[in-house]
């Protein structure tokens, strides 16, 4: 296909700022540099925090320097007090300030990422949407936004807040002496290699054991759901037996991430350091080459080292886990689905002449996949009304999303009004083509907004009231609450699927399409409701070439071709009598009606 | 860490069972381990004796030191130092043990109690499973038994915990009454911050999470509507409703988040200005010659290793409870008494598959009475339709010959077992159901169909599923037999389901059968199937039709019309319409729309 790539997004805001999307690590640090002065005054505050942290024991050991000296100095140790006092309000100052900039950077980080990851999808085409499912997408937009603002805070605040940790006592220590580098240094080597493989000991465990748990309720879900069949057959033992093996396995797991747990082996090396520091300390006291107060304060700071030690393995999993969630966002974002389309595209009113000729469909980049649709021919005329009937899997609805283009026949040709569909505008096409799902999509406005939403809304209320009643909607819209002011969803304003499908059939009526899909699975309970969405449907009908899938039998006796799929072909088409005269399958249909 | 943090969500709960009475369970259950825990509190023990015994030593070491010169130091100190390893390491030591043999008795313990929860659940009736969603009788098994143990390990480390400070804080009083005053005198100040924190921290999370739903829900909505509002070309007016959404989720989750991470800077905070004091009290205290300057060290040290235990304290309350609610739910669910209850356990031959229903009285509650004084008789063989308005006591009929429910009057026979005497199990094998949306297991469409008779070969499985509908339907599935179904039967369409659930039926072979019509459209081939298939299934079994579909209750030996409970009319489709009466009404009302001459009133051709 020689074609132009349609250039970028199809919706645009002004001004949106575009962010490094080429690795995780890039397009977070780029929200991230939005707000560098945040970033900058969070690693200050935090740094300092923790050189105030270590400054405590250092200045106690001065204050006991200046007791236990000959002549003891009571202002000097007043003096000190409260610099002990003003470093530690510092600090808690310092330390607030860092905090509530990594949570404000966090949350900022969430929203800006969810703002462009909407603005992007927005930018997507409908084909696009039309393929991905909306659980995915909402996934990624939920849950994997939200994992962003975690990775920051607890998970970067505690990096940082350790790293700080191991460093800066180091610092103050080497000040005192640099001999006593020793054991703080030879116990961070050691707890690096140390921290690392308990990490590697724990994390497969500890999935095993989260999947474990997810089976295991997932097991016991399915139990309980299916417990009709389950006492109706009196398989009670094998699901109990099941249920125990998952519980056991559960236990397993349990106990062995425990044993890893219990073996953390970074605090048996503080202990260790801790003792030899303290004999190092001694050693060089006894020989006076170290004072008192300088022991006091080499033991304090090496009691600042304990927080780093109980890292927990959860901050580095948050960061993991932030970023894991990034990445996938970007797949999203990057996503190109755009459709090649032929430099001068044909625009037109659309008649509504519709001719399949020798249509086959594949879906792409999927290996060895089944063909959906073989070989399928048939020539609909304007304003005539397509019923398809077939089983589920036997490429009905594929069949209705090549006539709008969602998907791109893989062989033959589609043709609207004589004219190729590839060489239609694709804007001018799908404006012309009305789709009413099975599941119809309503908004949490009023009424009124969501029957005129493809109008804008500055629309004449009249004009919607003609639509509604046209649809066989106005008289159960005025039994809401509030009638075309209802905002649906709210208060028990819950509508039935009918109910729905009769208020997309008036946007329908509204936006005026020359052709109308049309995928009518919805199960009436009563004749009355039927009534009503069959004179609904029939209303829509008029005028417009109309593919309908549908399993209501008078509907398809009324239409004006009906369309037989079986696995993907069509293996007879034309109206009810001459198809119930000649073709097995339809007649098994009717076979119990006559 | 954090352990200020948790336990905010926690929620009144009515309480039936008194602490007491809980604990009294809980510590039952712990009865197997009993030696494991004992060598758990043992070592629970010694390790906060010796991790007090640290800065103890520490302390003595640094008095010894004082003038000792070099050749002197470690005849003087070198026990100590020794000391200090010993305990370093062996508080190490005992915690690994105290760690791994608690993990050892809680999961044997969670394992335990996971099997008679679940037990408890398989031997309720289907009143319970109407009572309780799916959902909270899972997490009842799974989470709250999880939660349970947490009662046990948060105890266990809050009396280590305690023991630590109650140990220390004796030590410093022993050293000195005065200056421990002074250095203790943080503690009240420590935990009245973490109480009144968690107040604050509680009411913003809760305030939050009533917003934060609807925020969260807003968001998803406005995600969802990008494929309409696209269809519709309204990206703009879609895309400022969601700023505003999101610019409101920000701010909410800001407060929040700020609220949160204030605590520890300022419990951070509190500790410092304990310090400062003890540094310059214990300085004092030195010159006065008072105390030595390794004690004044003790004390400087005991105010910066205090203040953590403390906040967890503070919040053990609220996390107990939480763990008391969770193992009150779990007892609960083992405790309810099942109200099916059998006279006897005789497991019946063949049945022939009579059903008499003799003066039933039933209601779901006791409310409210669906079945009256019922009277019915239906013949071996027989294919009964019922139909009538929603809440007619159409299924309840169905569900008591199931015996999934307990009737409060009269006699329900089988054959000329009263239900009342059989050995339900042997019974519910010569029983078939199918449900209205019939449940399908995760895993093959083969291992559905042999889901009630597992023994069964493969060829009597093809046998089965090709005896429906002509055994066409296989076709339609991707891989034949050999599909998978998720759970809850996705991966299949309705229609498919039915006609799974039909080959189950006609492999298990009951006696007697359930049969809930789907309400569901189906397509129409797929439809015809299905009618083939029941006419199958139906075949010389005494049926129970819940009749939604036109072409079975004209297929039926004999229609029952319902209402409010009663029998009002009977016989068949024919005769019932030419009557003129309530199924003539009901017909007008339900069944007409199902035919094929059906037109629409209003449309042309009407």
């Amino acid at each position: 296909m020689s074609a132009v790539v349609t250039p970028n997004a199809e919706f645009t805001v002004a001004g949106a700022r575009r962010y490094d999307r080429r690795s995780p690590t890039r397009w977070v640090l780029a929200h991230l540099a939005r707000f560098w002065p945040l970033l900058l005054l969070f690693f200050v505050a935090s740094t300092l925090t923790a050189v105030l942290f270590a400054a405590v024991p250092r200045l106690t050991g001065f204050a006991f320097d200046v007791v236990l000296q000959r002549e003891p100095d009571m202002r000097a140790l007043l003096v000190l007090a409260l610099g002990i006092l003003a470093v530690v309000l510092l600090r808690g100052v310092l330390d607030l300030t860092a905090s509530f900039s990594i949570e404000t950077l966090g949350q900022r980080l969430e929203r800006n990422a969810r703002d462009e990851l909407y603005q992007s999808l927005l930018g997507k085409s409908q084909t696009f949407h039309e393929r991905q499912r909306v659980g995915d997408v909402m996934a990624r937009a939920s849950n994997d936004v939200r994992q962003l603002n975690p990775m920051m805070n607890p998970g970067v605040a505690l990096i940082t807040e350790s790293f700080n940790g191991l460093i800066i006592p180091l610092v103050f220590i080497a000040f005192i002496d640099t001999r006593l580098l020793l054991a703080p240094l030879a116990f961070e080597v050691t707890f690096v290699f140390a921290l690392r493989s308990y990490m590697r000991q724990l994390n497969p465990i500890s999935s095993a054991l989260r999947r474990q748990f997810g089976l295991l309720s997932a097991g016991l879900n399915q139990t309980i759901t299916g417990i009709e069949v389950v006492k109706g057959t009196a398989q009670e033992a094998q699901e109990q037996a099941r249920f125990g093996r998952d519980a056991a396995r559960f236990r397993d797991f349990f106990v062995r991430q425990g044993l890893v747990q219990a073996r953390y082996l970074p605090l048996l090396l503080l202990a260790v350091a801790f003792t030899g520091a303290f004999a190092h300390a001694l050693w060089l006291v006894s020989r006076g080459e170290l004072s008192t107060g300088e022991l006091v304060a080499y033991m304090g700071l090496m009691g600042v080292l304990r927080f780093p030690a109980f890292i927990s393995i959860f901050t580095f999993s948050l960061v993991q886990l932030g970023l894991a969630g990034a990445e996938r966002i970007l797949e999203l974002m990057r996503v190109d689905t755009e459709f090649d389309e032929h430099a001068q595209a044909h625009t037109a009113r659309v008649q509504g002449e519709l001719v399949f000729a020798g249509v086959g469909f594949r879906y792409q980049g999927v290996p060895n996949a089944r063909a959906v649709l073989h070989d399928v021919s048939f020539r609909v005329a304007p304003g005539q009304t397509v019923a398809i009937v077939g089983q589920t899997g036997s490429g009905k609805s594929t069949l209705t999303k090549l006539v709008n283009r969602i998907y791109d026949v893989t062989d033959g040709r589609i043709s609207l009004d004589g004219v190729d569909l590839r060489d239609w505008q694709l804007a001018s096409l799908r404006q012309q083509i009305g789709v009413i799902e099975q599941d119809v999509f309503l908004f949490s406005r009023s009424v009124a907004d969501n029957i005129a939403f493809g109008l804008g809304p500055e629309v004449d209320r009249q004009a919607v009231i003609a639509a509604s009643t046209a649809a066989q909607a106005h008289a159960f819209v005025m039994a809401l609450p509030e009638g075309y002011d209802t905002v649906i969803g709210e208060r028990g304003a819950t509508l039935s699927g009918g109910q729905r499908q009769r208020l997309a059939i008036a946007r329908a009526l509204l936006t005026d399409p020359r052709v109308l899909i049309l995928d009518d699975a919805t199960s009436a309970v009563d004749s009355a409701t039927e009534d009503a969405i069959q004179r609904a449907i029939y209303a829509v009908q008029q005028g417009r070439t109309t593919l309908m899938i549908t399993h209501r039998l008078s509907q398809i006796r009324r239409a004006d071709l009906v369309l037989v799929l079986h696995g993907g072909r069509l293996i007879d088409h034309g109206g009810h009598a001459e198809l119930l005269e000649r073709c097995p399958l339809y007649q098994r249909i009717f076979a119990r009606y006559d | 860490m954090g352990f200020v943090l948790d336990g905010l969500a926690a929620e009144g709960y009515d309480r039936e069972y008194s602490d007491g009475q809980l604990l009294r369970r809980i510590v039952r259950y712990f009865g197997p381990f009993l030696p494991t825990m004992l060598v758990v509190a043992l070592s629970m023990f010694l390790v906060a004796a010796l991790d007090a015994l640290l800065p103890l030593l520490i302390a003595l070491g640094i008095d010894r030191v004082g003038d000792a010169p070099p050749e002197a130091l470690w005849g003087r100190t070198g026990w100590l130092l020794g000391a200090i390893a010993v305990a370093g390491v062996g508080s190490w030591g005992l915690n690994f043990l105290r760690q791994w043999l608690t993990a050892k008795a809680v999961g044997n313990v969670v394992l335990q109690l996971r099997l008679d929860a679940f037990e408890a659940v398989m031997a309720r009736d289907m009143s319970f499973y109407d009572e309780y969603s799916t959902g909270r009788i899972v997490s009842r098994v799974t989470a709250d038994t999880q939660d349970f143990s947490t009662v046990v390990t948060l105890t266990l480390n809050l009396i280590s915990q305690l023991l630590q400070v109650i140990i220390i804080a004796l030590i410093l009083f022993w050293i000195n009454p005065r200056l421990a005053l002074i250095a203790l005198a943080i503690a009240p100040f420590i935990v009245a911050a973490a109480l009144a924190f968690r107040r604050v921290a509680r009411r913003t999370t809760r305030q939050a999470r009533r917003v934060l739903a609807e925020v969260n829900a807003n968001v998803q909505e406005s995600i969802t509507g990008i494929g309409v509002a696209k269809a519709f070309r309204q990206e703009q007016a879609v895309y400022d409703v969601f700023k505003g959404v999101n610019a409101q989720s920000y701010a909410l989750n800001l407060r929040q988040g700020l609220v949160f991470s204030a605590i520890f800077p300022i419990l951070g905070t509190i500790a410092g200005i304990g310090t400062a004091l003890v540094v310059y009290a214990g300085g004092a205290s030195v010159v006065a010659g008072a105390v030595t300057p390794g004690q004044w060290f003790l004390f400087v040290e005991a105010v910066a290793f205090f203040w953590f235990p403390l906040t967890s304290i503070a919040s053990f309350w609220s996390q107990f409870q939480l763990g008391l609610s969770a193992s009150e739910r779990v007892f609960a669910l083992i405790d309810a008494e099942p109200r099916v209850s059998q006279t006897g356990a005789v497991a019946p031959a063949r049945l022939r598959g009579r059903i008499t229903f003799e003066g039933v009285v039933f209601g779901y509650t006791p409310f409210e009475q669906v079945l009256r004084d019922f009277d019915l008789t239906i013949a071996p063989g027989e294919t009964v339709a019922l139909v009538g308005h929603t809440g007619a006591g159409k299924s309840s009929i169905g569900k008591l010959v199931a015996r999934f429910y307990e009737f409060q009057g009269g006699r329900l026979l089988v054959d000329d077992h009263d239900l009342r005497s059989l050995d339900l199990r042997a019974y519910r094998r010569q029983l078939g159901i199918v449900q209205q949306t019939p449940f399908l297991f995760s895993g093959t469409v083969r291992d559905n169909v042999r889901y009630a008779r597992r023994d069964a070969s493969d060829a009597e499985v093809v046998a089965a599923a090709g005896s429906i509908g002509g055994g066409d339907w296989l076709e339609a599935l991707p891989q034949g037999l050999d599909t998978e179904v998720s759970e809850g039967g996705r991966g299949v369409s309705m229609g498919q389901r039915q006609l799974i659930a039909m080959a189950r039926i006609l492999l298990q072979d009951p006696a007697i059968l359930i049969l809930d019509e789907a309400t569901a459209s189906v397509d129409p081939l797929t439809e015809a199937q299905i009618q083939e298939g029941l006419e199958t299934v139906l075949h010389g079994r005494t049926a129970i039709v819940i009749a939604h579909r036109l072409s079975t209750i004209r297929e039926a030996d004999r229609i029952l019309v319902l209402r409010q409970g009663e029998v009002i009319e009977s016989g068949s489709h024919a005769a019932l319409i030419a009557a003129g009466g309530h199924y003539a009404q009901l017909y007008d009302t339900f069944f007409r729309h199902q035919s094929p001459d059906y037109v629409p009133e209003g449309l042309p051709g009407a």
